[in-house]
């Protein structure tokens, strides 16, 4: 339940090399045509729609508050990341990668 | 309209938040079993069909369970769509009776994972929740709702006391359910006042996980034990999948289906007399009360304080999952079922919705990403 590995600038996407629609997460065949070819590809800014602080986790004593975000990037992906931050509802961010985690913080 | 089949007869296990040694899914599934049997009456070996659902029967399937059951069966099926697997098989048993498949279906479903043992369902949900919301700390559904919640309430307007109504009057409810794991009476000063799980979530909007374990038997309406009415499916209908987790979560797959369900049961939301929508969240609820037409104008807030608020409405008599708690997500959904069945045969207690006639039945799950993908939902009616 913690982000590990390298982190990198971006959140990794997948594009259909067809109708280059981007999705994430990743898919077998693309929603929009059903083509079955990908390209990878990387989306670095979003802004923020929800958040919610996570309080209390099943299972866990000494849990720390930590914050969760829907967000929505400028071609209408949504996902969820983990805010590093107190960026709020409205707020544009800089997306972050670490190893398969989403991440997001304040634009510099 | 399925006529040659309906539901005569339902059992439960007792729920406890905390299973002790000796007891596990399958013994909570073997006490929901026999006191379906012994409700509706009927041999066990005159049982050909079975149906289950769960998330914690593994390393054992369907088969194991029918042998371990000791039925043997025409016709099995094991379904994996969780807060829409009881429905689901509801539908399926129903059918399966009309062609002839099968003539007596046992359905059932129960877990018993303990509270750290869902944490780790939570966790490892499937492999998009592996991979993107687990190590970002998520908090399982919690968290997941909690970002549906919010977008919620900037959409309709609604303030956190609109779900605490929904929380309070189910807490009412179970004051009549002897198998409610929670029956004190709740106010709006204890739920505005319960702890924050995850914002704009606190303590009494997250279904509490309990162990436990439902059962109902389908077959033709002829067989409904003497002076009880068999409750038939007027419509059922399902969704999967239904927008590929790009929409916003606060319509389900309910609305791919709600008009195409009303037409094909032939009466309107108007009609119903008791309701069981799934109840994992308040904000659930609602989001499937508005996909189905129950809700007036799609004002979800006056919906939430006049007709929950001040009773108006009969919505999850036995008080939900909410204070009876969440036997996993596919016993969940039959405790809907069950329920609005207690209720069309007049058999509800001290809960009674008086001359209730016609129930609708939802049942909404699996949480792939950012909310859940399946739904069912059914018009159930009583034949007198």
């Amino acid at each position: 339940m913690t982000a590990v590995g390298e982190t990198k600038s971006g959140v990794s996407i997948w594009r259909c090399a067809k109708c280059r629609t981007g999705c994430f997460p990743q898919r077998l065949l693309c929603a929009r045509c059903h083509g079955d070819t990908f390209e990878p590809d990387r989306v670095h800014e979003a802004v923020v729609e929800e958040v919610s602080v996570i309080r209390h986790m099943l299972g866990q004593t000494d849990w720390q508050p930590r914050r969760i975000a829907n967000v929505r990037t400028s071609e209408g992906l949504r996902f969820t990341v983990g805010l590093t931050d107190e960026s709020g509802p409205g707020a544009a961010i800089e997306l972050l990668e670490q190893g398969t985690a989403p991440l997001g913080r304040a634009k510099p | 309209m399925h006529t040659d089949a309906a539901i005569i007869g339902v059992g439960q296990s007792a729920y406890t938040r905390r299973p002790q040694g000796g007891q596990s899914t399958l013994t909570f599934i073997r006490d929901a079993v026999v006191a379906a049997l012994a409700d509706a009456a009927i041999d066990a070996r005159d049982i050909d069909g079975m149906a289950v659902a769960s998330f914690s029967l593994a390393p054992d399937a369907a088969v194991d369970l029918a042998w371990k059951l000791g039925l043997s069966l025409r016709w099995l099926i094991q379904d994996t769509n969780g807060g829409s697997s009881a429905m689901n098989m509801l539908g399926h048993a129903v059918r399966a009776v009309e062609s002839g498949a099968a003539s007596a279906i046992l359905v059932t479903g129960g877990d018993a994972t303990g509270l750290g043992g869902y944490a780790k369902v939570a966790a490892n949900f499937n492999t998009v929740t592996q991979l993107h919301l687990a190590p970002l700390g998520h908090g399982g559904p919690n968290g997941v709702y909690a970002l549906v919640t919010s977008r919620q309430m900037k959409k309709y307007g609604l303030e956190k006391s609109d779900y605490g109504h929904i929380a309070i009057a189910q807490r009412a409810w179970a004051a009549h359910n002897p198998y409610a794991v929670y029956r004190e009476p709740m106010t709006m000063a204890d739920y505005l006042a319960a702890p924050m799980v995850a914002d704009p979530l606190s303590r009494y909007d997250c279904v509490p996980v309990v162990a436990g374990a439902q059962a109902i038997v389908v077959t033709h309406p002829d067989r409904c034990p003497r002076g009880r009415a068999p409750v038939r499916v007027r419509a059922h209908r399902a969704s999967f999948n239904y927008d590929n987790q790009e929409g916003d979560g606060l319509e389900t797959g309910i609305s791919t289906f709600a008009t195409e369900l009303w037409q094909a049961a032939g009466v309107r939301p108007g009609d119903i007399d008791v309701a069981s929508i799934y109840d994992d969240y308040p904000t659930m609820v609602l989001a499937q009360a508005n996909d189905l037409g129950l809700i007036e104008g799609n004002d979800l807030a006056r919906f939430a304080r006049r007709d929950i608020g001040e009773q108006r409405f009969p919505l999850n008599t036995w008080g939900g999952m909410l204070s009876a708690g969440q036997p996993g997500g596919p016993a969940g959904g039959l405790n809907g079922i069950s329920e609005a069945v207690l209720q069309l045969q007049h058999r509800a207690g001290s809960r009674q919705v008086t001359n209730a006639r016609l129930a609708v039945a939802t049942g909404y799950g699996m949480t792939m990403y950012r909310y859940g993908g399946t739904a069912a939902a059914a018009v159930l009616e009583r034949v007198e």
